[in-house]
């Protein structure tokens, strides 16, 4: 037997009752629109017609008519492959930045017209560049992505305390030395936040480069959803997104923890 | 013409819509294997002084010298203790040293520059935390550290920077003799500079002691020898007659500016305390 004492009770209710209640109240909310809006499916029946792709969420069936995993894994690679390409620009190009108040005063102006541009822009550069769909995706989450982890590690490398850089000096450090022992320790925390703020957009804009292009995948399966009037699937490969978006979060942030404990 | 030789120093810093005159025409020489101490106010301009001697500033106007040639950049075979300790967090202890040790005997084995860390970190009295992060030291254990990186470097020149300053008491008397031990006990000749605002601390360390005027403006006053004995206890201290000398001679030479110090011009000051043979109260010799 567990006995709770007051503190572990409210504990309890702070973790797990009032989120789950939140999440209670916003199915409800979705059911009451259903019943007024008769196209939006209930949630009862988004679930009867999502059974199949998400109670065999890796079987393949077509092209654009597999499980809900399969779908999720195409995208996930795509993303991890426009995202590894777009932090490891990034990242060099954030330090560097951040080094130089040279460099930063050239490239500023230059980063803040990039930075806003949606992906929606940026693809269809992609497909005259590539004429393909697969590295076109790739250019537009690199492109999109990178930007807070430039920001973001040459933010971290101006935070770097004058106290480490005359450690630097007074032990006569080589300038490799100094980058690789004090620069890019002291600016770790700042470049994984980027990551994840970067890993952030990557998950949006694959949705939407998968909906311009028609790969399969989450956004891809949404977009064919759409054309066949399936509209409980759209509801699906929302939710997916939604989910997906928010482990990856949760598991940079992980990431990130770890590193600050230092 | 001695080891150290600083001469006509000044420094002045912007500040919004004015200029900081910190440093005024600052003069001393110190001979090898000396001990200075520079003894003066918080916020006088020790520190600045100290980081023209370290390289780590550029003066205004005069130059340092040391072994004949002028200072350009962090000087040869000098380590530097700062009073924030300034190890690296994401290393441990004997990490930190290792760097210090590597960058000043890179043609050494890596197991030698090991050993030379470990065999500080251990006269430091830290040999079984040495593989601890300093989040994991408390203040004292920090600085021991810093002190181990500092030596272990086997130096020609020791700047310290009000190295004890963030210590409790204790703690710092204990370091404070540790030090001198260090310095005593090295095979070569160290020479030394230690900025404090302690004239106890000044007195167990220095071969010399000189008194610095509080800024803006401040200059170096004349030194005062300590001719006592080298390592020194505190406990010797509290009773030798030189040292009470030296005490009540730095202890007046600074009284005299705290009590005229924003009416009149400093040395006048001085000289007229002198002249009218006032006594002068102790106020602030110790923050």
């Amino acid at each position: 037997m567990v006995s709770f004492s007051a503190r572990g009770w409210r504990a309890l209710v702070g973790r797990l009752l009032l989120p789950v209640s939140g999440v209670a109240l916003a199915a409800l909310l979705w059911s009451m629109t259903s019943l007024s809006v008769p196209e939006l499916p209930s949630p009862w029946k988004t679930w009867q017609e999502s059974r199949v792709y998400l109670l065999h969420p890796l079987e393949k069936r077509g092209e654009m008519d597999q499980g809900i995993g399969l779908f999720a894994y195409y995208s996930l690679v795509r993303v991890a492959k426009g995202f590894l390409l777009g932090i490891l620009i990034a990242t060099p190009l954030g330090l560097m930045l951040g080094i130089s108040s040279t460099l930063h005063r050239m490239f500023d102006p230059v980063m803040q017209i990039l930075r806003p541009i949606s992906p929606l822009a940026w693809l269809p550069l992609g497909l005259v560049l590539f004429r393909k769909t697969e590295p076109a995706a790739m250019f537009a989450i690199a492109v999109c992505s990178m930007w807070p982890t430039v920001v973001n590690a040459a933010a971290g490398v101006r935070a770097i305390p004058q106290e480490y850089w005359n450690v630097g000096k007074v032990l006569r450090l080589s300038r490799f030395t100094m980058f690789t022992k004090i620069v890019i320790p002291a600016t770790l925390p700042y470049i994984f936040t980027g990551y994840r703020l970067s890993l952030g957009i990557a998950w949006l804009v694959i949705v939407a480069s998968e909906m311009l292009t028609g790969t399969p995948g989450v956004g891809g399966f949404l977009w064919q959803e759409y054309n066949s009037l399936i509209y409980a699937h759209i509801l699906l490969a929302i939710l997916t997104i939604g989910v997906i978006g928010f482990a990856l979060d949760r598991l940079m942030r992980m990431a990130e923890s770890r590193l600050r404990a230092i | 013409m001695a080891f150290i030789e600083v001469s006509g120093i000044s420094k002045a810093f912007a500040a919004k819509e004015s200029v900081r005159h910190v440093l005024d025409d600052v003069t001393l020489s110190i001979e090898q294997g000396e001990f200075v101490a520079i003894i003066g106010f918080m916020g006088c301009g020790k520190s600045t002084l100290l980081n023209i001697v370290a390289g780590l500033l550029e003066a205004d106007a005069g130059e340092v010298r040391i072994g004949g040639e002028r200072l350009r950049g962090i000087p040869k075979g000098a380590s530097i203790v700062f009073q924030n300790y300034s190890l690296l967090p994401w290393f441990s202890a004997i990490e930190n040293v290792r760097l210090a040790v590597a960058s000043a005997f890179p043609a050494w084995s890596r197991a030698r520059q090991e050993a030379q860390s470990r065999r500080h970190l251990e006269i430091v009295g830290l040999g079984n935390a040495i593989h601890r992060r300093p989040s994991q030291l408390s203040g004292g254990m920090r600085q021991r550290v810093a002190i181990a990186r500092a030596f272990a470097t086997e130096p020609d020149i020791m700047l310290l920077d009000e190295p004890f300053g963030a210590l409790d008491a204790l703690t710092r008397a204990n370091l404070q003799e540790e030090l001198a031990q260090l310095c005593s006990a090295a095979d070569r000749p160290v020479t030394a500079i230690i900025i404090t605002n302690s004239v106890e601390e000044a007195l167990l360390l220095s071969d010399r002691i000189v008194p610095m005027t509080r800024g803006p403006r401040a200059t170096l006053g004349s030194p005062i020898a300590v001719a006592m004995p080298k390592p020194r206890t505190a406990v010797q201290l509290a009773h030798d007659q030189d040292a009470q000398r030296v005490r009540a001679d730095i202890v007046e030479w600074l009284a005299a500016y705290v009590q005229h110090s924003r009416k009149t011009p400093r040395r006048q000051a001085l000289a007229t305390q002198r002249e009218q043979g006032i006594s002068p109260v102790l106020s602030r010799s110790e923050t």
